[in-house]
């Protein structure tokens, strides 16, 4: 249990210690335990239920308190499986003879470490170290690309970050004056409705995750950053480094929103993401390098994470359910789907030596596996059945139309028409036969099988989505109960 | 009543002409293909001279149902037509080249085999099916020379004919609802039991085979496309496949059903206007063909005119029909002869030519009514029931306009005579040209007086 | 686990397996590939023609699990859906054999391979999908894995018409979507039953209904071809032949047309369809496309491009004969889902053979091919008069059911429509006709190829006369108890006579 949090940050330790190489064994052992604990404890979850926990038997207030429930291991889980077929990926992909690459698995840990943390943790405080673990080790990441431009990106995603932090930090202060506890169930249990100062604290801390999150409009930091870092890197910032912060913002909202929020923010909220969706979409079409294309989609597919909140505030029990359970799917489908995109657009990067969408002519004929791991990611993102992307979209319309907030429909199936849109350009372009250069380099093996196996993750989810969200709705149901297992 | 010849037989006699078409898959089976000509229409011949009574022939597992049968009037068209294509295939074979050969003997059989089948059908879809199997497959024995008179020619006669089966499924469809039945029996009952709609269906039927029949105003295709097909196609367009249209009447206007004494006028207006309009033009004409042609609408006008005193005169027409089948028997094989013998040459030998001049009369005369021969049958016969039938329309003229048509068909014969006798040249053709055109002048002259049942 | 519930799940994998068997295969082992595909068709005809006989003799075989919270995917056989898979079970085999055929030697057959397995996958999950939901499901998955094999050639050219195709059907996707959603919020997870749902349902939800309805046929219009929904499909002709022949005869538009089938009858019902009149302004659209369709054909120099616009004009026929109400208009529209099939499936075999033998491409270079490729134009000639409605091939026997189903109906104007269509018909296809077989070949032939003894290559020259004896067959024979028609009065019986 502990050693989910705890482990990465030791492999950390380990790996600072050592170069690119050897590091890069040991990380692929540390990615295999950590692979199987999650697994293990999935199922623990799944069958069992879930639970808080306390760190050494140190209840809240003070200690580290857990909360394991069927979301957060499934977070856990994700985390698992999107960091290892990055770090496998990342293994094969980045060039050990530039020196500071050596830097790139204690990140690498630190970042895995901080994403679980962010995932289990129960109390404001922890879930904030945890945020700034993940931003600070996201942004080395990038930084590690090497080039100015990259150093650029990552000082503009630093600063970012830092704003974020900052806001959020200030809402934690001002609920933790208000309240005396930094337990997130704990303030649920007192706050009251009209408390203006709590909901200032709510405003600040949403304000922070949303830069964090790259809601548009803050959401320039994003597309350097995720365009110019190494593909592993991207994916792992894509699929899984916004999640969290977003994941703390819906977090409080499901548990403060309902007495500290109001009509007003929870539409404009989603009203932003709406704007990202189509302004997202629409940069992805315009963008003439292959990895900003993938960069402004997700700005669009974050956007549509942020219909979680109209979606649950003064809503029926079942509506509010259906778009939890649409968002989550959500989460989890784009964390696959843009991950495989992002690892495959680095393969087809490699092999035709150019980052443009329109140097891709005739890559359908040498590069079929990575350009189809890429096309499925891709029929994710649309939202097609019989996708993960598909099932969110699903639900997320169901709750659209019970909640009688009928303009969110438009927008999910005008996002779907858009990402339609730039993901078939790419394959357009790919399909040009009579591109003059037929000089191609084939990448090894490995790097084509994993956003392969990411894609087909992603593809899978939308087949098995009931019982998936089977587990993922415990939360909602036990995370109020009481069952508390002392170790 | 049901003393059904052979299944195999009837089988045979569609089927024959059906797939002998197949013969053209192999260049080498070209000497089959010829040979084969005259015999194709022999099983239905067979079939003809031995269903001495009635018989039917459920069918239902074919298209959407079939029932064949043949009785005293199928019976007859039967044996026009089966022998009028066995002479002309006869002749065929010493009139074709080897030049596209393959490709008549197709539209031949298809054709066929859609005019004998269409004479054996009972139900609506057979009849239909059949009847635009030949009309597609006729336009191929139409354009065969492919000059461009023919082309236009076919043009023409594809446009009007398309139109014309149009107006018959559009009829065929109504009937069917009206009677819902399949079978042919039931129309005649079904569209006078259902007013307005019955009306339309009339009107269809009559259109729709009126174009095959050459009606006033519908026959603008015939005077082109008679001519210029192929000699022993022409004889059976203007002798067998003329008559398909007339058989269509027959089998659809509800004749025998009282209440359309309008129509029986109106159609046999119509048949006395193409009879009698139909000499200028024809004896303005250079081809002795197209003299022939118009003189085929001339000869259908006069059986529309019996249609229609039919129509008109219900309680008579089970005096009429047998009248109109026996004048389209005698009509078909003289017309038939006549087309032939353009193809003909003039022998060597004055004996010969004699006789050739002798024969060549004897179908000339037969259409003129003289004596002793098939055309004084039926048309004597015509006249006797015609001016004998009380309260038919043009009651009072009728004798007349029976005398203008005879003066009618004299100048159209006439013309054609002149200008066959001013065509022929000496020269040789193949034998089976000459046996072809003779054995239909025998038909024509000799076999329908003892032809049982029907004199 | 049953039979019952195996054998749709078999008929589902035979080939997307195939798909991935050949999608792993290298580029270069031909013969293998060619092996796969044609055991894969084989096997899934096979369990096609199992569950067919099944069907027959009243066998439910279905399948279903919770996909999504409330709602299931569900996989189910009924007649209906036999008639549609059993059409491309046999259809597949043939358009395979084909498109080995006339991909020889050229590059990405793979991939072509792959997709076009995927393809056929689709069409057999929409044919057994047992609710809306997993129509949608299999519906999106076929535009995704035609798309491929529309820009197979990888040219300027087939790219734009891919790009055409996608927005198009794209389009229609979501417009179909929102209208099961919608339906899906209202009536929960509906499966196809064929009586419909909606009898006797509360008054107040018409209007909603009839709005859903619309949505639901303008998505499904786009596939099916619909005006003024057609605009991809005459520029889709530049894929392939055997890919033209997938799109037009045997899935995707298909697929639309089985969709609005499936909407009408097994979701609405026909019964409740026509009280609330949504079957009329349908069947004047329908009548308005097959009008439309045969006149545009008749400018088209380009052969396929023809073929194209003559396939909007013949597949409205199926909708007009769902919508007109009784019996025999059923029966006419259903079996014109097969007998369209059967024609046009043989005309672009056809058109591909002139365009890989000879090169031809226009109609006006056919001149005297008819004796150049003596079979390959008895084929084209016998599909064009089926087109044309000439007994007793496949489209007579269209024609006549639709048109006395339009009398039975009282509607005596598509029958007028019927038979202006089959004159356009004629006036599009005669002179097609007229050119092979009584024209003089004009000039040398674009780009001849010669194959020894046959006319063209051997797995060009089986498919289309296997097709031209099923036209004729199934028209000649059609009382017969194998017969589509039989079966089409089947899934009538069972639909009017519950």
């Amino acid at each position: 249990m502990a050693g989910l949090l705890f482990t990465p940050l030791a492999w950390a330790a380990l790996s600072l210690l050592l170069d690119f190489r050897r590091g890069r064994w040991l990380s692929w052992l540390g990615m295999l335990i950590q692979v199987l604990v999650s697994l293990s404890l999935w199922f623990a979850v799944a069958t069992g239920g879930g639970f808080f926990y306390a760190l050494a038997g140190w209840q809240a207030p003070l200690g580290i308190a857990l909360r394991v429930d069927g979301l957060a291991v499934s977070f856990v889980l994700l985390t698992a499986a999107v960091a290892t077929a990055c770090g496998v990926h990342a293994g094969v992909y980045l060039d050990p003879s530039k020196s500071w690459q050596r830097y790139f698995w204690p990140l690498f840990w630190f970042l895995w470490a901080g994403l679980n943390g962010v995932w289990l943790g129960a109390d404001l405080f922890n879930l904030y170290v945890g945020l700034e673990l993940i931003s600070l080790a996201a942004v080395g990441l990038v930084a590690l690309g090497g080039e100015a431009a990259a150093l650029r990106a990552a000082l503009r995603y630093l600063f970012a970050a830092l704003l974020g932090s900052l806001a959020y930090l200030l809402g934690v202060a001002l609920l933790y004056g208000q309240f005396g506890t930094l337990s997130l169930t704990g303030i649920a249990d007192v706050v009251g409705a009209a408390e203006p100062a709590a909901a200032l604290a709510l405003l600040l801390m949403l304000a922070g995750l949303a830069l964090k999150t790259a809601l548009f409009p803050l959401h320039g930091w994003l597309p350097p950053a995720h365009g110019i870092a190494k593909s592993p890197v991207s994916a792992l910032l894509s699929g899984l480094v916004v999640k969290a912060s977003f994941y703390i913002a819906a977090r409080l909202w499901l548990e403060l929103g309902d007495r500290l929020g109001s009509q007003l923010l929870a539409q404009g909220l989603g009203a932003l993401g709406a704007a990202a969706v189509l302004w997202g979409s629409w940069r992805a079409f315009r963008q003439p390098y292959l990895k900003q294309v993938v960069a402004y989609s997700s700005v669009a597919q974050i956007g549509y994470l942020f219909l979680l909140f109209p979606l649950t505030y003064a809503v029926a029990e079942p509506v509010s359910r259906l778009a939890q359970q649409g968002i989550t799917l959500q989460v989890i489908s784009h964390a696959l789907a843009k991950a495989a995109m992002f690892l495959a657009a680095g393969n087809l990067i490699l092999s035709v030596r150019s980052k443009r969408v329109d140097a891709l002519g005739g890559v359908s004929h040498f590069l079929p596996f990575s350009l189809f791991s890429f096309g499925l990611a891709g029929v994710s993102l649309m939202g097609m059945p019989p996708t993960g992307g598909f099932a969110a979209k699903w639900l997320l319309l169901q709750a659209s139309l019970a909640s009688g907030q009928w303009w969110w429909i438009a927008v999910l199936l005008l996002g779907g028409v858009l990402a339609a849109a730039y993901v078939f350009r790419i394959y357009r372009a790919s399909f040009l036969e009579d591109s003059a250069s037929d000089d191609f380099y084939h990448p090894p093996k490995t790097l084509e099988a994993i956003p392969m196996i990411l894609a087909l993750l992603a593809l899978g989810l939308g087949l098995v989505a009931e019982p998936v969200l089977s587990v993922l709705a415990l939360p909602f149901e036990v995370a109020a109960g009481v069952t508390v297992v002392q170790p | 009543m049901n003393s059904l010849p052979s299944t195999a037989l009837i089988a045979a006699s569609v089927l024959l002409p059906l797939l002998y078409p197949l013969l053209a898959l192999r260049g080498v089976w070209r000497g089959a293909l010829r040979a084969l000509l005259p015999l194709l229409p022999l099983p239905a011949l067979v079939l003809a001279l031995l269903s001495a009574s009635p018989w039917t022939l459920e069918l239902p597992w074919l298209v959407l149902g079939s029932t064949w049968m043949l009785d005293e009037l199928r019976r007859s068209f039967l044996l026009l037509t089966a022998l009028l294509w066995s002479t002309a295939g006869l002749y065929a074979a010493g009139y074709l080249g080897a030049e596209q050969l393959r490709r008549f003997c197709v539209f031949w059989g298809f054709t066929l085999a859609g005019n004998l089948g269409l004479v054996l059908a009972g139900d609506m879809a057979s009849f239909y099916m059949f009847f635009t199997v030949m009309t597609f497959a006729g336009y191929g024995l139409v354009v065969h020379e492919g000059s461009d008179r023919a082309c236009f020619a076919g043009r023409v006669y594809l446009v009007m004919a398309l139109i014309g089966e149009m107006a018959l499924l559009a009829g065929f469809l109504l009937a069917f609802r009206a009677a819902d039945s399949l079978l042919l029996a039931d129309v005649a009952a079904a569209i006078t039991t259902t007013g307005t709609d019955g009306w339309l269906i009339a009107a269809l039927f009559l259109a729709g085979f009126g174009v095959k029949a050459g009606l006033p105003l519908l026959h603008f295709w015939l005077p082109l496309a008679h001519p210029v097909a192929p000699t022993p196609a022409s004889a059976v367009l203007s002798g067998a496949m003329i008559k398909a249209g007339l058989l269509g009447w027959l089998l659809t206007l509800p004749i025998g059903e009282s209440g359309w004494a309008p129509w029986g006028q109106f159609l046999m207006v119509l048949g006395f206007v193409g009879s009698l309009g139909a000499v200028l033009p024809g004896a303005l004409q250079r081809d002795p063909k197209t003299v022939l042609a118009w003189s085929s609408i001339s000869q259908m006008g006069l059986m529309a005119v019996l249609v229609g005193a039919a129509l008109a005169a219900p309680g008579h027409a089970p005096l009429l029909v047998p009248l109109i089948a026996l004048f389209a028997l005698h009509h078909g094989l003289a017309k038939g002869c006549l087309f032939l013998a353009v193809g003909l040459v003039l022998p060597a030998s004055r004996v010969l030519r004699l006789l050739l001049w002798l024969l060549l009369a004897l179908p000339v005369v037969s259409l003129l009514g003289l004596p002793f021969t098939s055309g004084a049958l039926a048309k004597g016969v015509m006249k006797d029931t015609l001016l004998a039938l009380p309260g038919l329309p043009l009651g009072s003229q009728l004798p007349l306009l029976l005398q203008a048509a005879t003066l009618a068909t004299l100048v159209l014969v006439a013309r054609y005579a002149w200008l066959l006798w001013r065509q022929l040249q000496p020269g040789t053709v193949a034998t089976a040209r000459w046996a072809g055109w003779a054995l239909a002048v025998l038909c024509s002259a000799v076999l329908f007086w003892y032809l049982p049942g029907v004199g | 686990m049953s039979l019952t519930a195996l054998l749709p799940i078999l008929a589902l994998l035979s080939s997307l397996l195939a798909a991935v068997v050949i999608f792993a295969l290298p580029e270069s082992s031909h013969r293998l590939r060619t092996l796969v595909n044609l055991l894969a068709a084989v096997l899934k005809l096979a369990i096609v023609a199992a569950m067919t006989w099944g069907v027959f003799r009243g066998v439910d075989f279905s399948v279903s699990f919770t996909m999504l919270p409330g709602v299931n995917f569900m996989l189910r056989a009924d007649a209906l859906a036999m008639l549609f898979a059993g059409l491309s079970a046999v259809l597949w085999l043939l358009t395979t054999i084909y498109a080995v055929g006339y991909l020889e030697d050229s590059p990405n057959r793979s991939r072509f391979f792959g997709f076009f397995s995927l393809c056929v996958a689709s069409t057999m999950g929409i044919a057994l999908a047992g609710n809306l939901f997993t129509f949608f499901l299999f519906y999106e998955m076929l535009t995704l894995s035609t798309y491929p094999l529309v820009v197979h050639r990888g040219t300027e050219k087939a790219l734009q018409a891919g790009r055409n195709y996608i927005i198009y059907t794209l389009g229609g996707g979501v417009v179909l979507l929102l209208g099961i959603v919608w339906l899906h919020g209202l009536a929960g997870d509906l499966a196809f039953r064929e009586t419909g749902h909606f009898q006797g349902v509360d008054p107040s939800l018409h209007g909603q209904l009839t709005l859903i309805f619309v949505l639901l046929i303008a998505g499904l219009g786009v596939k099916a071809g619909m005006f003024p929904l057609h605009g991809w499909l005459p520029q889709a002709m530049v894929a392939p032949a055997p890919v033209s022949a997938l799109l037009h005869a045997v899935a995707v538009v298909k697929a639309g047309a089985f969709g609005i089938v499936r909407v009408i009858y097994d979701i609405f019902g026909i019964d409740f369809a026509y009280r609330q009149g949504l079957l009329e302004p349908l069947a004047w659209l329908a009548a308005f496309t097959i009008l439309y369709g045969s006149v545009r054909a008749l400018s088209q120099i380009d052969l396929k491009r023809r073929l194209a616009f003559s396939t909007i004009s013949q597949v409205s026929y199926i909708i007009l004969g769902v919508t007109l109400f009784g019996p025999l208009g059923t029966v006419g529209g259903l079996v014109h889902l097969l007998h369209q099939g059967i024609m046009k499936i043989t005309l672009f075999f056809c058109a591909g053979n002139y365009a890989e033998t000879l090169g031809v491409h226009r109609v006006d270079e056919l001149d005297g091919a008819g004796a150049r490729m003596p079979a390959t134009s008895i084929a084209f000639t016998a599909a064009a008069l089926g087109m044309i409605g000439v007994p007793p091939l496949a489209g007579f026997v269209t024609k006549w059911t639709l048109g006395a189903g339009a009398l039975a109906a009282q509607m005596e104007w598509a029958v007028l429509i019927l038979l202006l269509s089959s004159l356009l018909n004629a006036a599009y296809f005669l002179p097609i006709v007229y050119r092979l077989w009584f024209l003089p070949v004009a000039a040398p032939w674009p780009e001849e190829r010669r194959w020894g003894r046959l006319e063209t290559n051997a797995w060009l020259f089986w498919p289309p006369l296997v097709t031209m004896l099923m036209l004729v067959l199934v028209g000649l024979l059609a009382p017969t108890v194998v017969s589509p028609l039989s079966w089409a009065q089947l899934i009538a019986v069972r639909m009017y006579l519950p």
